[in-house]
């Protein structure tokens, strides 16, 4: 495992107008890694990725992708640098097709052979989108918008992927997909941020794990460890 | 039936205005939510752009077109960092005090420098005359306006359908937000959608000018109503549907006041409302599934 840094998060602190949420996060994540952050709802999960992503400032702290300071770079520019994200919610473009929310996704890539390239590549990962391809994604099933989601995101080729609860609601087959679809996707290079309620699978597919309880993080380790401690096998994995 | 075909071909200029206009509007109303009151200005300002060009410097008709549609994109622009920008992000009232506050600040410049007097806006040679067939005028500026219509429309979808500018467009007014994670840099899609609208209303213009052969200062005031009714009754932020909407109530308004006896001829604005009253009320949503949003 190479031990290069990818994205780095020093003491984050963040909220939304005055109220704090984030209380000094800290977080790595390696090139080639799929890394968890795992907490009850309402802890600052979805906060901290969009922090990441530029859609909240930052009020302190160090945000650091790639080597370069990302604190407060706008969204599309953190973007530009390889950074995808699949929100929680999906928030697919309902008023598009599927193929045009790809292609939307694929925004800042350049040239149509690369277009084309990635179209294969994601529709290769969800053939159910190739069937769907001109269907108004407004109109997909929860499952579909998750793989459309997580499509829209691979597009543009990221070298880091923000993925927020992408099992939320599926069927037990899809969580399947999605999970084999991470490692995949993983494999041929992009590293992961994922969060998970689920967090068996999260621990299951991930190499690092963070536990965050109001807004800091609480635990860390290895996902082997973090599966075994006591405390996260009893909040976050219901074994007695 | 001549009477009837004869004034449907009198309203197509008309309509054909009003799809420019309605097209221009539903674009901006779809990234920034917010009619732009300033568009029948961002209109008349590209009517008198091409009025100099033609009248005073005497330029060839051809050049005062393009100088025509430039001057729209110039005012459009001016609009959008003077009235939109500064206070992009607040409510709804602001954007709404903004744009009419330019709506009335342009033209109220326009009168005070050029008075609201008509100006005449004389015709190419090409463009005069007609073909008589049957009882049936066709009037050749007829012509010329239907083929720069279908030519800027074509022109137009393919640009919003196909195209990664059009796509992006379409993404953010639906959802800025994740658009803009997506690498859409929507400050750069603004400004985009603003030179495209405001060019569509400096065609829009040019149709004026060549089928009323005069323009004034005011002119941006009565069709830009209509025109955004147009764009309601295609389905607001939908491109095709305004510019269908946009030939639907020119043809249809010309057609009411054709059959109208003269002392009621006053009741031609009344008709425009009787069609949005009727859309709303049978179906709110436009005749066409909004695309843009
Ligand atoms: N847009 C918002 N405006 C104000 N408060 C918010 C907003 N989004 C989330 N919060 C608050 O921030 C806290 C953390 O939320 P979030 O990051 O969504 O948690 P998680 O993703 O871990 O469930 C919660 O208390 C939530 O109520
Ligand atoms: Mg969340």
């Amino acid at each position: 495992m190479s031990t290069e840094l990818l994205l780095e998060l020093s003491e984050v602190t963040a909220g939304y107008g005055k109220m704090p949420v984030l209380h000094g996060v800290s977080i790595k994540c390696h090139r080639g890694e799929i890394v968890t952050l795992l907490g009850a709802n309402g802890v600052g999960k979805t906060t901290t990725l969009r922090t990441i992503l530029g859609q909240l400032k930052p009020r302190d702290g160090e945000i650091k992708f790639n080597g370069a300071d990302i604190t407060r770079l706008p969204p599309h520019k953190t973007a530009a640098l390889g950074v995808a994200h699949s929100p929680e919610g999906r928030n697919i473009f309902g008023n598009l097709t599927v193929i045009e929310n790809l292609r939307a996704g694929a925004h800042l890539l350049k040239t149509r052979k690369e277009l084309k390239e990635h179209l294969d590549r994601v529709y290769s990962m969800f053939p159910r989108l190739k069937e769907r391809r001109t269907q108004i994604a407004g109109s997909l099933s929860g499952g579909e918008q998750q793989m459309l989601a997580m499509g829209r995101a691979l597009m543009s080729n990221p070298r880091l992927m923000l993925l927020d609860e992408p099992s939320l609601g599926l069927a037990p087959q899809l969580v399947k997909l999605v999970a084999d679809t991470l490692t995949e996707v993983n494999r041929t290079g992009t590293s992961v941020l994922l969060v998970e309620q689920n967090a068996r699978l999260a621990l299951e597919i991930s190499r690092y794990g963070y536990v965050m309880e109001k807004g800091a993080i609480a635990l860390e380790g290895n996902a082997k460890e973090l599966g075994a401690n006591e405390q996260v096998k009893k909040v976050y994995l219901g074994i007695a | 039936m001549t009477y009837f075909i004869q004034q449907m071909l009198n309203g197509v200029c008309w309509g054909s205005i009003l799809a420019m206009l309605g097209a221009g509007y539903t674009m901006t109303f779809g990234i920034i939510g917010l009619v732009n009151f300033a568009h029948g200005e961002i209109f008349m300002a590209g009517a008198f752009a091409a009025y100099f060009a033609l009248h005073v410097a005497g330029l060839p008709f051809g050049v005062a077109a393009v100088l025509g549609i430039l001057g729209a994109i110039a005012i459009g622009l001016l609009v959008e960092r003077i009235a939109f920008r500064p206070v992009r992000g607040s409510g709804m009232i602001t954007l709404f005090i903004t744009s009419f506050a330019a709506s009335i600040g342009i033209r109220t410049l326009f009168v005070m420098l050029f008075t609201d007097r008509a100006k005449p806006f004389s015709m190419p040679a090409f463009l005069k005359g007609a073909y008589l067939i049957g009882d049936l005028f066709i009037f050749k500026k007829t012509i010329a306006v239907v083929i720069v219509l279908v030519v800027v429309g074509a022109l137009l979808m393919y640009l919003v359908k196909k195209t990664k500018t059009g796509i992006a467009m379409r993404a953010m007014s639906y959802d800025s937000e994740t658009a803009q994670s997506m690498g859409i840099n929507t400050e750069k899609i603004i400004i985009i959608t603003f030179i495209i609208a405001s060019a569509l209303a400096g065609v829009a213009a040019i149709m004026w000018g060549v089928s009323y052969g005069r323009i004034r200062s005011s002119m941006g005031m009565m069709p830009v109503v209509d025109a955004f009714i147009a764009s309601v009754i295609g389905g607001l932020g939908n491109v095709f549907g305004a510019i269908v909407g946009g030939l639907i109530l020119g043809i249809g308004e010309t057609l009411f006041v054709a059959y109208l006896p003269p002392e009621l001829i006053g009741l031609r604005t009344l008709f425009v409302w009787i069609v949005l009253f009727i859309i709303i009320i049978v179906k709110p949503s436009g005749l066409f599934r909004a695309n843009v949003k």
